[in-house]
C-alpha cells in the first residue's frame, strides 16, 4: 500500500471523527452509538454495492448499471419462494442465483458486442437492461408493500452496551470479508493476475494470450454474486421494493467513486464513511431532512479531488 | 452574419411544418386529460432537445437533465409567488437561473470527460432529488421555501394562454423556439468548435479552440433550456411534485433520447413521445404500463449496439433511399 493511500484513508476517517464530534459530541453514547451502529450497516450495503461494481469496472470496462436491478429480481424472487412456503435458506441461494444468472447472461452475450466503444456508452448499455429487468419484475410483482425477513432480525447481539440485529452484523463482516477476499483472489491467484493485466490493457492482455472472454465472465460472475448478496441485504435492510432496489446503485456507485473505481479498501472505507455520515447528520437539526445527500456530496468531492491539478490535454483514454 | 444560418434543409423545413401542423391541430384533437398528457410530452421535447444535442455534438452525457428542470420549476414557482411579474419574465429569468446552475455542474466538466464527468452529472441528479423532496417546490405559503399545507395558491398563466388548448399552442410554439436557438448555435461559430472537438479534442486545441469555454457554453444552453422547460411544466399544472424529479427520470430521459436518435429533433419528439405519450396509452389499452420500461430497455440496447442514430437516424436513412440518395 503506499504513503498517498494511507492519506485517503486518513481523510475518511477524519471526516467521520469531525462530524461525529460536531455532531454527538455531548450526547451519551448510548443515544449516538446506535447512529453508528445502523449507520455502519447502511455503510456496508453501500459499500458492497460498490465492490462489485470496482470488480467488474477494473476488469471489464464496465460499469453496471443493472446490478440493482439484478439484485431486484433476484430479492423477489427469494420473496416468491419464501411465499411459496420453500425453506428459506434454498430462497436466499434463488435470489443469489438469479442475480447471477442475469448478470452472467449479459456479460457473456451482450457486453462483447459492446466491447470496443467508450466506456460511458457500455455503462448506458447496462441501463438498457436494467430497465428491461426492472419492467419485467414490476410486471411480475404489482406494488404490494412486502418484506423479506432473515432469521438474524431476531438475534440481537450486544456489543460495547448497544444491541445490534445479527443482520446488521452480518451485512458489516461481509462486506469486510468479501473486500480481503478479493484482494487475496486478485493478488495470489493465476485468474486474479490475469483479471489485472486485462484490467490494465485489454487488447495487449489479447495478444499475450490471455483468455480475455473467460476472465471477463468470471468478473461478471463475481459482480452477480455481489449483486444477488447486495440485493437480498437491501431487501431486508431498506425496503423490498424492486424501484428502490434498483436504485440503490446510486448511492453504490457514490461508494465505487469513493475508491476512485480502482482501490477496493477505498470503496470499503469510503462506503462506510457515506453511510455513517448520513446517519450521524440526523443529529443535526439543519442538515436532518437532507441526509441522503450525503453519499453524493462526498462522492461529487472526492472526484473533485482526485482530479485536481489535471486538466483537459490532448486525448488519450478517459 | 453568416448566410447559411437561415439556410432551410429537408429535415429542418420537415420540423417547421411538423411544429405548424401539431399547433393547428393537435389541441382540437384531444380530451382534457390528453391535452395535459400532450402539453408535458411538447415540455419534454425541449427537454430532451438539451441532452440529445450535448451527447450528439459532444459527446458529453448529462444524467441530470430533470433536476435542472426542477431547478427552472423551483424558480418559476417561487417568482410566481413572489411578484407580480408577467409569466414570460418569470420563465426567462428560470431560463438563466437554470443555467447558471448548468455552469456550475460544468465546472467539473473542466476535467473531465466520458464516463466520470456522467457520474458527476448523476451524483448532481442524485443530490437534487433529495433536495426537492424535502424542501417541496413552493405553492404560495410563507418564508424563503413557500410550502404551505392544503391547497396551493393560484398560479398566473401567460395572458396569450389562459386555456389548456391555447397552453399546448404557446407551449409548442416555446419548444419549436427552443429547438431554433440549438440550431441556430450549431450552425455558427460555437457549432463549428462543438464539431472539431467532436471529432478530435486534441485536433480543437492545436486548432486553437478553447475546448473548456465551448463545453460549458453547451452545458449553459442545456441548463437554459431544461430551465424553461422545467418553467413551462410547472405553468401547465400550476404545481409542481418532487417524483417528477427523480435521478431515475433524469436517466430515462436521456436513455429514451438515445434510442430516439441524438442527432435529430425528431429523436426528441420519438423520445417525449416514448416517455409521456407511451405509458398514457398502455394505460388506457389496460396494459400495464411497467411494460413501458421493457419496450425503453430493448429499445436502447438495439440502439447502442446497431443503431447508432436511433429511430430517427433509421427513418432518415429510409426517406433518403426513397427519395434515391445514398442513405
Amino acid at each position: 500500500m503506499t504513503r498517498g493511500s494511507w492519506v485517503n484513508w486518513g481523510v475518511y476517517a477524519a471526516l467521520m471523527a469531525g462530524i461525529w464530534l460536531a455532531l454527538a459530541g455531548g450526547m451519551p453514547f448510548k443515544v449516538t452509538g446506535m447512529f453508528l451502529a445502523s449507520g455502519l450497516a447502511i455503510g456496508s450495503l453501500y459499500a458492497l454495492g460498490g465492490i462489485g461494481m470496482v470488480v467488474l469496472y477494473r476488469a471489464s470496462g464496465v460499469l453496471n448499471f443493472s446490478a440493482g436491478a439484478a439484485g431486484a429480481a433476484g430479492a423477489m424472487t427469494a420473496w416468491q419462494l419464501v411465499q411459496w412456503g420453500l425453506w428459506p435458506p434454498l430462497a436466499w441461494v434463488g435470489c443469489i442465483a438469479v442475480a447471477l444468472a442475469l448478470t452472467l447472461a449479459y456479460g457473456r452475450y451482450l457486453a462483447p458486442l459492446l466491447a470496443w466503444r467508450e466506456t460511458v456508452v457500455k455503462a448506458v448499455a447496462t441501463l438498457g437492461f436494467a430497465l428491461i429487468i426492472l419492467g419485467l419484475v414490476s410486471f411480475i410483482w404489482i406494488d404490494d408493500p412486502r418484506s423479506l425477513e432473515l432469521p438474524t432480525d431476531q438475534i440481537g447481539i450486544v456489543l460495547f452496551g448497544l444491541r445490534v440485529t445479527a443482520t446488521r452484523l452480518m451485512a458489516f463482516a461481509a462486506a469486510i470479508a468479501i473486500v480481503i477476499g478479493i484482494w487475496a483472489f486478485l493478488g495470489r491467484t493465476e485468474i486474479g493476475l490475469q483479471m489485472r493485466a486485462v484490467a490494465n490493457a485489454r487488447d495487449l492482455s489479447a495478444l499475450l494470450g490471455i483468455p480475455i472472454r473467460r476472465v471477463e465472465t468470471i468478473a461478471w460472475g463475481i459482480s452477480g454474486l455481489l449483486a444477488g448478496f447486495t440485493g437480498l441485504m437491501f431487501a431486508n435492510l431498506i425496503r423490498l421494493e424492486p424501484v428502490v432496489i434498483t436504485f440503490m446503485v446510486i448511492p453504490s456507485i457514490a461508494a465505487a467513486l469513493a475508491g476512485r473505481l480502482n482501490s477496493l479498501s477505498l470503496v470499503l472505507v469510503g462506503g462506510l464513511s457515506m453511510g455513517v455520515i448520513e446517519s450521524l447528520l440526523t443529529l443535526s437539526p439543519v442538515l436532518k431532512g437532507v441526509r441522503p445527500i450525503a453519499p453524493f456530496v462526498i462522492a461529487a468531492l472526492v472526484l473533485l479531488w482526485s482530479q485536481r491539478g489535471t486538466r483537459l490535454t490532448f486525448g488519450g483514454r478517459d | 452574419m453568416d448566410r447559411s444560418l437561415f439556410r432551410l434543409t429537408p429535415s429542418g423545413s420537415t420540423g417547421l411544418i411538423f411544429a405548424a401542423l401539431c399547433f393547428a391541430f393537435l389541441p382540437m384533437l384531444a380530451g382534457s386529460y390528453w391535452l395535459s398528457v400532450l402539453t408535458s410530452a411538447v415540455i419534454f421535447a425541449m427537454a430532451t432537445s438539451g441532452v440529445a444535442f450535448m451527447y450528439a455534438r459532444l459527446g458529453m452525457v448529462s444524467l441530470t437533465q430533470v433536476g435542472l428542470m426542477g431547478i427552472g420549476g423551483w424558480v418559476m414557482l417561487r417568482l410566481n409567488y413572489l411578484f407580480d411579474w408577467p409569466f414570460e419574465v418569470n420563465m426567462v429569468l428560470a431560463a438563466l437561473a437554470t443555467m447558471i446552475c448548468g455552469w456550475i455542474l460544468a465546472l467539473p466538466a473542466l476535467r473531465m470527460r466520458g464516463l466520470y464527468l456522467a457520474l458527476v452529472t448523476l451524483m448532481a441528479a442524485g443530490g437534487l432529488e433529495i433536495l426537492f423532496a424535502t424542501y417541496q417546490f413552493p405553492n404560495g405559503g410563507e418564508g424563503f421555501w413557500g410550502v404551505k399545507i392544503g391547497s396551493s395558491d393560484p398560479f398566473r398563466r401567460p395572458w396569450l394562454a389562459q386555456t389548456p388548448e391555447a397552453y399546448l399552442r404557446y407551449c409548442i410554439v416555446i419548444a419549436t423556439l427552443g429547438f431554433l436557438f440549438i440550431e441556430g448555435h450549431r450552425r455558427l461559430f460555437p457549432g463549428r468548435a462543438w464539431a472539431l472537438i467532436r471529432r478530435s479534442e486534441a485536433a480543437a486545441m492545436a486548432a486553437g479552440v478553447n475546448v473548456t469555454l465551448y463545453k460549458t457554453w453547451a452545458f449553459g444552453i442545456a441548463g437554459a433550456i431544461a430551465g424553461a422547460s422545467g418553467a413551462l411544466l410547472a405553468g401547465s399544472l400550476g404545481l409542481l411534485d418532487d417524483g417528477t424529479f427523480r435521478a431515475s427520470e433524469s436517466i430515462m430521459l436521456f436513455a429514451l433520447a438515445i434510442v430516439g436518435g441524438a442527432r435529430f429533433w425528431l429523436g426528441a419528439v420519438i423520445a417525449a413521445v416514448l416517455f409521456r405519450i407511451l405509458p398514457g396509452l398502455l394505460n388506457t389499452w389496460g396494459v400495464d404500463t411497467d411494460l413501458a420500461l421493457v419496450i425503453f430497455g430493448a429499445g436502447l440496447l438495439h440502439a447502442l449496439i446497431t443503431a447508432p442514430n436511433g429511430i430517427a437516424g433509421q427513418i432518415h436513412d429510409l426517406v433518403a433511399r426513397l427519395r434515391g440518395g445514398k442513405p
